[in-house]
């Protein structure tokens, strides 16, 4: 296994520093992108496909092998379970306010939707680059059939 | 000039469709595909769709392009014999002219582009009423957003949980070699 990741992961000073330099930019407009959705065109899904690229550039640039170790793949479940239990919350909090699911309103702050709906385009933005960053992580990881694993 | 921009740029995308199809060597396909979807994403920005237009870049461009490096990283490369183009499956040729020439077909049916008579555009009902409410209900400018996040939550909340079942069965599934 380790012998493959090995392979995959070429040292070159170009592209680790351009990748150094880019990511928290990249990160940075994916943020954008997923606050912004309110506004003009992005939104979550399109957010957390530009963060979890951000990823796999690392990825790219540093080695399979080192960026999952700085994201593991319990961190990738954690983002993923945690933008969609936020998600839950956001919706279901109206309710207990006597209101209807996602009614934003009865929240009782100003711009109470906005930010309900911010709150939820972030939310959609964390299941979407976990995902995306999770399953090509699994399958860069290479496949190991469950017979064959002796844990 | 727009026309000038679109017509280069569904050439470009034709052309490197065919790329796609016509490329012996599997890593020069998979180049040629993210090319073609990157040229796509211009095109749907031409059309002014920019979400539709970030989706195309991010999904297609990118991320497909990496699972397909990836599958060629694990998988074998087929030799190419020096060949650049592959031999052109004929009956594959004529299946997919009659399918394209099928679906041409049904396109003057579809509306001009901008056309205001449009049935997504001019019904009362669903467009106009949120081009109309969606400012003063929500408080978002992007009719898109609107839509997605506040009167189809419900229906986004389950795209979302789809994403997120997706990655918990892939890593519950293939339990890549993370610390082995």
């Amino acid at each position: 296994m380790s012998e493959r990741a090995s392979r995959l992961y070429t040292e070159s000073t170009v592209i680790m520093t351009t990748v150094r330099f880019v990511a928290p930019f990249v990160f940075t407009f994916g943020l954008f992108v997923m606050f912004h959705g309110a506004d003009s065109s992005g939104g979550g899904f399109q957010g957390g496909a530009i963060v979890a690229a951000m990823v796999l550039m690392l990825a790219f640039a540093f080695g399979l092998e080192s960026t999952r170790q700085w994201f593991r793949s319990s961190a990738v479940v954690g983002l993923a379970t945690g933008g969609a239990l936020a998600f839950v919350a956001i919706g279901l909090g109206p309710i207990f306010r006597g209101g209807a699911f996602l009614e934003y309103e009865m929240y009782g702050i100003d711009h109470a939707a906005k930010y309900g709906i911010e709150g939820v385009e972030l939310a959609i933005g964390a299941i979407v680059a976990a995902a995306i960053s999770g399953i090509i992580f699994a399958i860069a990881g290479g496949f190991e059939y469950t017979e064959e694993r002796d844990d | 000039m727009t026309a000038l921009v679109e017509v280069a740029l569904v050439a470009f995308v034709l052309g490197c469709a065919l790329a796609v199809v016509l490329l012996q060597d599997v890593l020069a396909v998979v180049v040629a595909f993210a090319a073609y979807s990157l040229g796509l994403a211009m095109l749907w920005l031409t059309l002014q769709a920019p979400d539709v237009a970030l989706t195309e870049a991010a999904i297609g461009a990118g991320v497909t392009t990496v699972l397909f490096l990836l599958t060629l990283t694990k998988t074998v490369r087929p030799a190419t014999d020096g060949q650049l183009f592959s031999a052109i499956d004929w009956p594959g040729a004529a299946v997919a002219t009659v399918f394209a020439g099928a679906l041409l077909w049904t396109l003057p049916a579809i509306p001009a582009v901008g056309d205001p008579d449009a049935p997504a555009w001019s019904n009362p009902d669903v467009s106009q009423f949120y081009l109309a409410n969606a400012y003063d209900q929500t408080g978002v400018e992007n009719a898109v957003t609107a839509v997605l996040a506040a009167y189809r939550g419900f229906d986004t909340m389950g795209e979302a949980v789809v994403v997120f079942a997706a990655v918990v069965a892939v890593l519950v599934v293939v339990r890549g070699g993370e610390g082995s």
